[in-house]
């Protein structure tokens, strides 16, 4: 106590830790402080100079422009809101299609790194390498100017069985529309996955009570198709499929997939399933061979041991990898802008704050949409992370 | 008594050995690999002739315009080669490539220097040299300042704006994301939310935002009537951008130094800043080396999106040059597979080094 005493006074009031950090935390504060005054009042005054209204009331008056592509209905007379809206559904519809894209294509191309055929392995090695390598943006502007521009016209398009339509306009498919009575069909589905969910607590607590194995995946993708076929059957089936035709110079009806957003898919399933291979082969790597020679040891099939050995382990390492390739997915998706596919980027940033000029709230709220996105993912992966990682010893 | 007389050994068997031994382990090992290997190869057979064709053997490789590319069956090389200029130096003023070359000749110097340099100079030149590039390329390609013939920025492009920006970006990033890195382990609690909430940010939100942001946001943050270059808008956002990825590879690196580093070298008596640049510092770089490379080989490729904000970077100049009245009638897949040849030339060299340095690091015992 009294040495501690003794140290604080003989030491100059500088030389004292506490008072240093004390003094260099108020520097930073005042130069911080003093940074945020002169920007805010340079922009107060700029923005009063170009006569811009600040606040959120544009979002409540009409855009006046048309979107190519919505999944909710919008017209030119919607507000600004709807735009905000409907970009930001497009661009979870490109993410959670690239997302699945790309994690299947990494972790078949990954898992092929590992396969004793030798034209399989080097098929993954090319794979990985060429399109890690080559900007996305160039990968972008090669599938939809290259590839897909070179698709042929509606007249000409390439059909499987005359339902499936495939051109230069984009992707034709037939589309299921439900009649009175499908919701009941719809809620067997949502009844189908809470009974897998109990079937998988129930078969898990067995396997700890009995050691007997369930086979989880058959039954549950029993459960998953048969039950909603099943209640479709009883109903009397209240489903028709619309098929596309074409009509004039292009085709109606069925869904329509736009060239723009299967050139981003791809380009984007592409480049990250390029990475997500990279991830896998690190994780499947990082687990010792012992492991594998305790299997065989064991007496474990070959498949085996990658299913209930091998993969367990490396999703350690693979998943805090793919929460972030899956984050930079979403980021990577603004380059829609680049070919026109209207996601939040092209139609929010780019034509509403043409057309308003409030540049400081839309790009804002733009950057706080991705941020949450971006924190869904992060707390989902962390959530699936704790589930996977290494369980010590109690 | 009979005399055990062995044998002469038998040589292996034929399907064991040689070609048809490697084929029947490597390819039709199994039914399933005896399918896939088959169906490969149908693929590639079916695939691969005709590309080479359209690539080497029918293509147009000589002449100077559109005219030339007599062959529509092959590829259009004569679109590159006459644009070949445009891609490299953009627009910059003919009689002042020189300039450009001298650039890149520099960057390369500044790189190789430290294995030139005699071991006492190595930090006290080298270092210097390595921060001051950036702006004295600058001034260099700007020209004004050592009275050379003035060059505006907007005639800078090409794949060589590409490498310049990415280098002078890295160069940069390099000593704020070190003390960005630093203030996240600082104990002081202000400095320490203002660095995790800078980190956080320009890593969280799309690069294009940040571009969006640097041209549309900035210049309403300045008094009126400043007029900043698009350029060097477009360069502090970069190296801000890439701070923020560089302050996560050198944290990971903190955590690789074993905490003995720190307490030998306060209980060596020294100063904060001597533990941090003589101790610490050297051993950060060594583990972070590969993660860093990655890093920057993502910087890289990013710079193609600076086309969106109309910055005539290589991809840019090669979408002008696909638009141009006189080379109309798709010359896309040339153009883009010259792009993407140049970047993966690149980018496949510097991921090769950063496996290389990996390994070399690598002391661990794997089988």
């Amino acid at each position: 106590m009294s040495a501690e005493h003794a140290t604080a006074k003989s030491a100059s009031f500088f030389n004292n830790p506490r008072n240093r950090a004390l003094i260099y935390q108020a520097l930073l504060l005042f130069g911080l402080g003093f940074f945020f005054y002169s920007i805010v009042s340079n922009a107060l005054a700029n923005m009063e100079a170009r006569g811009i209204k600040s606040g959120f009331g544009f979002l409540f008056t009409a855009s006046g422009f048309d979107i190519l592509m919505s999944l909710v209905p919008y017209d030119a007379t919607s507000t600004y809101g709807r735009t905000f809206l409907v970009g930001l559904l497009n661009t979870i519809l490109v993410s959670i299609i690239g997302i699945i894209l790309a994690t299947l294509l990494g972790f078949v191309m990954g898992v092929a790194y590992f396969s004793n055929n030798w034209l399989v392995k080097r098929l993954s090695v090319v794979y990985v390498e060429i399109f890690r390598n080559i900007p996305l943006l160039l990968q972008v502007f090669f599938w939809y100017f290259a590839v897909l521009a070179a698709l042929p016209s509606a007249r000409e398009s390439m059909a499987i069985g005359e339902v499936i339509f495939l051109n230069v306009r984009g992707l034709f498919l037939p589309d299921l529309i439900g009649e009175s009575g499908s919701s009941i069909v719809y809620a067997s589905i949502g009844v189908a996955v809470v009974a897998i969910y109990m079937m998988r607590r129930w078969a898990k607590k067995r396997q700890d009570d009995t050691g007997e194995q369930f086979p989880i995946l058959w039954v549950g993708l029993g459960i998953f198709f048969g039950l909603p076929l099943l209640t479709a059957l009883v109903t009397g089936l209240p489903f028709y499929w619309e098929f596309p035709e074409l009509k004039g110079f292009n085709f109606r009806g069925g869904i329509t997939v736009i060239p723009e957003l299967m050139a981003l898919t791809i380009a984007l399933a592409v480049y990250t399933g390029a990475f997500i291979a990279e991830a896998v082969r690190a994780g499947v790597q990082s687990v010792p061979h012992g492991q594998t020679e305790a299997a065989r040891s064991l007496g474990l099939k070959e498949s085996r041991i990658m299913s209930l050995i091998i993969v367990p382990q490396a999703m350690r390492v693979i998943v805090p990898l793919l929460n972030s390739e899956y984050q930079s997915l979403v980021k990577n998706s603004t380059l829609a802008t680049a070919i026109g596919y209207p996601d939040l980027f092209t139609v929010f940033v780019g034509t509403s704050l043409n057309q308003t000029g409030q540049a400081i709230e839309i790009v804002f709220m733009t950057m706080a949409v991705y941020f949450a996105i971006n924190m869904t993912i992060s707390f989902g992966m962390n959530r699936f992370n704790s589930a996977v990682a290494l369980v010590e010893r109690k | 008594m009979k005399k055990f007389i062995p044998k002469e050994a038998q040589p292996a068997p034929v399907e064991t050995t040689g070609i048809i031994g490697w084929t029947r382990e490597n390819l039709f090992s199994s039914i399933p690999n005896s399918i896939a290997t088959i169906l490969i190869l149908g693929f590639l057979a079916s695939f691969l002739p005709g590309v080479i064709n359209w690539i080497i053997i029918d293509a147009n490789w000589s002449g100077s315009t559109q005219a030339d590319c007599t062959n529509d069956d092959g590829a259009c090389w004569v679109f590159v080669s006459a644009w070949m200029q445009q891609f490299i130096y953009g627009s910059y003023t003919d009689s002042e490539i020189w300039r450009i070359n001298l650039g890149l000749i520099l960057l390369g110097a500044v790189i190789a220097a430290p294995y030139f340099l005699p071991k006492h100079l190595r930090n006290k030149l080298g270092v210097p040299m390595f921060l001051l590039y950036p702006f004295f390329c600058a001034a260099l390609l700007d020209g004004r300042l050592f009275g050379l013939e003035f060059v505006s920025t907007d005639l800078w492009g090409g794949f060589s704006l590409n490498i310049f920006l990415a280098a002078a970006s890295i160069i940069i990033a390099f000593p704020l994301s070190f003390l960005w890195a630093l203030g996240r382990r600082s104990e002081m609690p202000f400095i320490r939310s203002v660095c995790v909430l800078l980190i956080e940010f320009f890593r969280g939100v799309p690069v294009l935002a940040l571009f969006f942001m640097g041209s549309v946001m900035l210049p309403l943050f300045f008094p009126e009537g400043t007029n900043i270059d698009k350029l060097l808008r477009v360069w502090i956002v970069l190296i801000l951008f890439m701070s923020g990825y560089m302050a996560e590879v050198f944290r990971g690196g903190f955590q690789a130094i074993p905490q003995g580093q720190y307490e030998a070298a306060d209980s060596l008596g020294l100063s904060y800043w001597q533990k941090t640049l003589l101790i610490i510092f050297p051993q950060v770089i060594k583990v972070s080396m590969p993660n860093i490379l990655a890093t920057f080989i993502m910087l890289f490729k990013n710079t193609t999106f600076l086309l969106i904000i109309g910055i005539f970077e290589i991809l840019s100049t090669t979408q002008t040059a696909l638009a141009n009245s006189s080379w109309l009638g798709g010359h896309a897949p040339e153009g883009y597979l010259f792009v993407a040849l140049v970047f993966w030339v690149c980018c496949f060299g510097m991921s090769m080094i950063s496996a290389n340095i990996e390994r070399k690091l690598d002391t661990s015992h794997r089988n």
